[in-house]
């Protein structure tokens, strides 16, 4: 009798122990991964990898799309000749995002993308914009700019799930301004992703550039108001793992819009040149020729410069503990010989 | 009789099972169909990084998750600045699993660090190192420093502490009354001292999970309760063995002084491995001089026996040898579980210590335990103990 209960807890204790190492077994057998370090060293690892590097096959939301992505909106034309642009942009709050490997962030997003999209039109346009709230909460659209109170996206909070309201004003003054909810609490609307860039474009056209926008944000994953990572347009590293390609030569157009809260100030350092510097975007005389601007909440500005060599060039804050939480990218430069074919990228559609 | 002691029995120990089974049911309830009705409120992950090594060009933290949901950790940062970095076995762990995460990192020797890891709901976990320090490896040299450092704080104090028993030994009985009574304050002071560590130890290192301070109270009764069967048993064997009565109160106080020191060398080991330490001869001389008194407790009750040179040299070793090896494992295999455990055992040895030698004095010293040789003698006690805990 005790000799059968020994022989059943035995077997059961031997069965138990295969079933539980089987799958380390398994595991035994899989390659060492490796990964680079800051410092360049490659460090093997039996286990996985901790590294904020993002594959752009598994990336939600398309940092490369969204940097030259400019939105012109429905075009017509008014009886008195004013051009109309018509657009439509839908709130929402619910949807959880994978804004670094792993971590997961419930992001309130302007048309499902954090930033929303870029609003793009000529001075003198008339924008009108259908805003449709499907979030749970109250959202608004406020824009930096010129127009009447009443468009102002501040006293008149849309109501959630559903609710509906039109903006309409004119496009002005010439530059490049933010967009974003301003319903309170307002730092909590803003951190979670609830703006956007908002261009206009003299009626006398700047001159032909490669042309790309750059929200500067935070992100406050764990809620202490201070930013667990940064970024040029939301993905922490992504730029610096799939640089921007470019041509030496060739203008480049930044449009750059500074969105991080908590932090009082955030910059933008660029190597190997210089950029000539617009404020706002308001006039057409550079202020700065430099390569290191200082920007506080919802200073903006257009960067332009050329690169003279190819090769890799970083651009990052460099208030460095912003670059090393993800505010860093780099641009590819490819040498072009031919200086004519010069065009950039048409816009105004 | 037969017939009816039967059934009896049988319904014994039915209403001994019936509430067992229905303890079952609840739970089963609760697992099964009833786990919707306990989806109220979030739960939130949490995880304890439990030990942090820097060896060469890298950090290497150990981390459990002791929240109540499995967790993925997706992110490792150092001061606050993200590193890339690798977890073993794998980044998903269950609750309680631990994992092993190494941060390639170029740290510099008694620097403070934050280690912060980040789990996938975006939240961020820290654990603040005072000083780096290499880890320490266990070679030889290092084996006999511990080794030099346990006897030196453990084993030296408590034989020459030990040399005062001719003195006892030639004094009165009331004078002696007052040498037990300051013994029982030394052991006061002593077990104070491992709960306070205990709780330390708890509060800094271990989970919340893990009820420290419950932990410290269970394990303290468990070890009183133990040595206080053992030594009744010991005492009860004494009147038909070899060993008289007061080598038998000496070897429990030596039992009891020796897990106390076991902590204490952890506590030792477990500072010089985690650097957070600057081991000066003026600390070794500080515990020396603490210590020395634990010979005075050895050696209090022996004074009423024959002198036995060689059984007093022994109880001399069962109390000082302990910290030596609790050096060793402090140093090179320190877990604040572990640490917890075993202060908290050596604060419940020492209760159950006093007690008997309390028990002693009152037996002695005509069912007295207010008269003022044994008032001053404790009360003497605790001042010396707290005097030379100063220089520690």
């Amino acid at each position: 009798m005790k000799g059968k209960m020994l022989l059943t807890l035995i077997s059961g204790f031997i069965i138990s122990i295969i079933y539980f190492s089987l799958p380390l077994l398994i595991d035994a057998t899989e390659e060492p991964k490796t990964f680079l370090t800051h410092s360049g060293a490659v460090i093997q690892t039996s286990g996985d990898v901790l590294d904020p590097l993002y594959v752009a096959s598994t990336v939600e939301f398309d940092p490369m799309e969204y940097l030259r992505e400019f939105n012109y909106g429905r075009v017509s034309q008014l009886p008195d000749g004013t051009t109309l642009r018509e657009f439509t942009i839908i709130a929402e709050d619910d949807k959880v995002m994978e804004v670094s490997p792993g971590v997961f962030y419930n992001v309130w997003t302007f048309n499902g993308t954090v930033p929303g999209p870029t609003i793009r039109a000529t001075e003198g346009d008339l924008v009108r914009i259908k805003f449709i709230n499907n979030g749970t909460k109250s959202h608004t659209m406020h824009f930096h700019g010129i127009h009447p109170a009443e468009m102002d996206g501040v006293f008149e909070p849309v109501g959630p799930g559903g609710g509906q309201f039109t903006y309409e004003f004119t496009a002005g003054p010439v530059g490049v301004h933010p967009y974003h909810c301003h319903v309170m609490p307002l730092e909590e609307h803003i951190v979670h992703g609830l703006y956007g860039v908002y261009i206009v474009d003299p009626k006398e056209k700047r001159p032909a550039a490669d042309e790309m926008v750059m929200v500067l944000n935070g992100l406050d994953t764990d809620f202490d108001t201070e930013n667990n990572f940064y970024a040029a347009n939301t993905i922490p590293f992504y730029y610096q793992h799939h640089p921007i390609q470019i041509n030496t030569n060739e203008l480049i157009r930044v449009y750059v819009v500074n969105m991080v809260e908590f932090d009082p100030i955030n910059n933008l350092h660029l190597h190997g040149t210089l950029y000539h510097y617009y404020p706002t975007g308001t006039d057409t005389v550079p202020s700065f020729y430099t390569d290191m601007i200082t920007l506080s909440q919802t200073e903006r500005g257009i960067m332009e410069f050329k690169y003279e060599y190819p090769g890799k060039y970083l651009f990052h804050a460099h208030k460095v503990e912003f670059s090393e939480k993800g505010w860093i990218g780099m641009f590819l430069v490819k040498e072009k010989l031919d200086q004519k074919s010069q065009s950039g990228i048409e816009y105004g559609t | 009789m037969e017939l009816s002691n039967k059934p009896s029995k049988a319904k014994l120990i039915a209403s001994g099972v019936i509430p067992f089974a229905f303890v079952i049911l609840l739970v089963a309830y609760i697992f099964g169909p009833g786990s919707d009705f306990l989806e109220l409120g979030v739960p939130l992950p949490e995880i304890t990084m439990e030990k942090v090594d820097f060896v060469y060009s890298e950090i290497i933290v150990s981390v459990r998750n002791t929240g109540p949901i499995p967790v993925e950790i997706v992110m490792a940062d150092v001061n606050d600045r993200i590193q890339p970095a690798a977890i073993e076995p794998d980044r998903f762990l269950e609750r309680y699993e631990t994992a092993v995460i190494r941060i390639p990192f170029d740290w510099n020797e008694a620097q403070p660090y934050i280690i912060g890891l980040t789990v996938g709901d975006g939240t961020r976990f820290e654990k603040e190192i005072e000083a780096a320090a290499l880890a320490l490896e266990p070679n030889f040299e290092l084996i006999g420093f511990f080794a030099i450092i346990g006897i030196y704080v453990g084993i030296i104090p408590i034989m020459i502490g030990l040399l005062w028993l001719p003195f006892i030994r030639k004094i009165g009985k009331n004078k002696y009354h007052f040498f037990l009574a300051l013994t029982a304050g030394l052991l006061l002071f002593l077990g104070i001292d491992s709960v306070e560590e205990a709780l330390k130890v708890s509060e800094e290192s271990l989970a919340g999970s893990f009820n420290g301070a419950l932990l410290v109270a269970t394990v303290i009764v468990l070890s009183f309760l133990g040595l206080y069967y053992s030594a009744e048993k010991l005492v009860k064997k004494t009147e038909s063995s070899r060993m008289t009565k007061p080598v038998a109160i000496a070897l429990m106080i030596a039992i009891g002084i020796g897990l106390h020191n076991f902590g204490e060398g952890l506590a030792i080991g477990a500072a010089v491995g985690l650097g957070s330490i600057a081991f000066s001869t003026f600390l070794i001389v500080g515990f020396a001089l603490h210590n020395t008194t634990e010979g005075i407790a050895i050696a209090a009750p022996m004074s009423r026996g024959k002198t036995m040179v060689g059984k007093l040299a022994g109880l001399g070793m069962i109390a000082g040898a302990p910290a030596i090896f609790g050096a060793w494992v402090g140093g090179f295999v320190y877990s604040p579980f572990a640490a917890v455990v075993f202060l908290s055992i050596g604060a419940g040895a020492i209760f159950q210590v006093i007690i008997t030698i309390l028990r002693w004095v009152r037996e002695e010293g005509d069912k007295n335990l207010s008269s003022a040789a044994v008032a001053s003698g404790f009360a003497v006690g605790m001042l010396i103990m707290y005097l030379t805990s100063i220089f520690v």
